[in-house]
């Protein structure tokens, strides 16, 4: 597969299960090798310069990346400490005034900062998504990976989560770069690329995508979409079949 | 939400690379710090690990084995465990890191711009925690058994922990390298730890081990720890002779090396198979 962002785009990556989503994801962020061809991300070649790659990203994984057992503030402190932001001390007050600053002005943002020292493991699921976004934005990454960042949540958290990632965007000019199978959640993005079995099907913007299909929604131009795909390779795969026989 | 507009902020990271990687090291250290000390049982655990085997291994074979010693068995077994704790309290401790694969806590690790030489050592570092902890359980212990050591040994034995609990974590790196199972880990942990207390002369001497059992104790790293540790506690003393087995520089070359050695393998199988799974 072959496909190229543009430095501040909103870019949704959709596809069904087991399409190759997540493999994509974690081959950009460093996190899995890739087989073959050249990824660059921000500028950098991510086997050569995979230090500088992961210095320019942030990631919300799939499944939650939180330390449970220790507090969402101890979590963002060891974050920020690894990505080199600030030296590292043992309690909230003993960092440097400009952390702790940033910490609340964050936590404010998404409305938690009374569980800022609270468990991970005593918050609700969509409480710790939104500490997880604030410690991926901690050292203001250039581009933001986001698997399914509202998996498991209720629409309130979701909404909310978007409203945070929206607000995010246009003030940093940060770069998106989303899965998810909340379609809707794809609306507003610059381009939608649709990924079926391990292969890029479609890429383009969504309002493009709907008049092409004409759907009336993204999610019915995906549901369409993906019906026809899927009729196509199985009429391949019958033809296949009979001509082997 | 609130309508608070985001900066960016003015961060001035840390700009030297040494002092990045020392600040991550420090972070990951002081996060299993942490976790320890807000779990009061595994700092029980740590405690009550030098009780079974100081005040009942070493206190039986103190008792009933060790009449016809030429040396005082009491301080033997005592600096024996004392190395044999930081050694197998730190080698358990590593078994986190499965944990962390597990609970996805590696892919935060393993994606932030550090080296992984940095993580692994201060995952060392934090597991040594909970052994530093152990050792103050086995001098707790040996005061109740009435053995004890002068301030300098204490202070000589301390200046080697690092080196000890460090030589224990490499060597556990191997295992949770190539195991990615808590249950499977924990007892891979253990057949490393145990068969090391028995053939590194930590409580039974081996001064005259021959055959495979010289063999196996002459490969282990506890072994060359645990003498290097005696060596320090002994020196001037007229024991020294009849408890040390190598030269002191010797212990702690093949300490060194066969730890660099572990680090290395162990670092390599463990990146390579958080970013296969």
């Amino acid at each position: 597969m072959s496909f190229s962002v543009a430095e501040g785009e909103f870019f949704a990556f959709l596809g069904p299960n087991g399409a190759g989503k997540t493999t994509t994801i974690s081959i950009l962020t460093t996190t899995l090798s890739k087989t073959s061809g050249t990824v660059r991300i921000a500028g950098y070649d991510i086997e050569e310069q995979d230090r500088q790659v992961r210095e320019n990203i942030g990631v919300i994984a799939q499944r939650p990346s939180l330390d449970k057992s220790l507090s969402a503030e101890e979590n963002i402190r060891i974050h920020a400490c690894l990505y080199g932001l600030y030296g590292y001390r043992p309690t909230f007050r003993m960092m440097p005034a400009e952390y702790r600053d940033r910490v609340e002005q964050l936590a404010d943002v998404v409305g938690m900062r009374e569980s800022l020292f609270t468990k991970v493991g005593k918050l609700s699921g969509g409480m710790a998504r939104k500490f997880e976004v604030v410690r991926s934005l901690m050292h203001t990454p250039h581009v933001l990976f986001l698997d399914e960042p509202t998996q498991g949540l209720d629409a309130v958290a979701r909404h909310d989560l978007w409203d945070y990632l929206d607000r995010v965007r246009r003030d940093w000019g940060t770069t998106v770069f989303l899965t998810t199978h909340y379609i809707d959640e794809a609306e507003s993005a610059d381009t939608v690329c649709l990924i079926n079995r391990g292969r890029i099907a479609l890429c383009c913007p969504p309002e493009e995508m709907k008049r092409s299909l004409g759907a009336d929604t993204l999610e019915d131009a995906y549901v369409d979409f993906l019906r026809r795909d899927g009729a196509d390779h199985l009429d391949a795969l019958e033809l296949g079949r009979e001509t082997a026989a | 939400m609130s309508s608070i507009t985001l900066t960016a902020g003015a961060v001035r990271p840390i700009t030297s690379r040494a002092a990045r990687e020392l600040n991550a090291v420090v972070a990951v250290a002081a996060r299993d710090i942490t976790i320890t000390l807000k779990s009061p049982a595994t700092l029980v655990m740590s405690l009550v690990m030098p009780l079974l085997m100081m005040g009942m291994i070493g206190g039986n074979l103190m008792q009933n084995m060790a009449g016809g010693l030429d040396f005082n068995f009491g301080t033997f077994m005592l600096v024996g465990m004392l190395i044999n704790m930081l050694f197998m309290m730190t080698t358990m401790g590593m078994v986190t890191l499965v944990d962390d694969s597990d609970d996805n806590y590696s892919a935060e690790l393993l994606v932030s711009p550090v080296s992984r030489y940095s993580i692994v050592i201060g995952k060392i570092l934090g597991s040594s925690f909970m052994a530093i902890v152990s050792c103050l359980g086995v001098l707790v212990v040996g005061l109740v058994m009435g053995i004890t050591l002068a301030p300098w040994q204490l202070l000589g034995l301390l200046a080697l922990a690092p080196l000890m609990c460090l030589s224990g974590g490499a060597l556990a790196m191997i295992v949770m390298g190539v195991i990615k199972s808590n249950k499977l880990a924990n007892m891979a942990v253990m057949m490393i730890t145990m068969p090391q207390m028995f053939l590194s002369g930590v409580i039974i001497p081996i001064g005259n081990s021959s055959g495979v059992l010289m063999v196996l104790s002459r490969i282990l790293p506890m072994t060359y720890c645990v003498d290097l540790g005696r060596a320090v506690v002994y020196a001037g003393s007229p024991d020294f002779d009849s408890v040390v087995l190598f030269n002191p520089m010797v212990s702690l070359v093949a300490i060194i090396t066969l730890t660099v050695l572990c680090l290395i393998v162990g670092t390599y199988l463990y990146a390579r198979s958080e970013k296969n799974r």
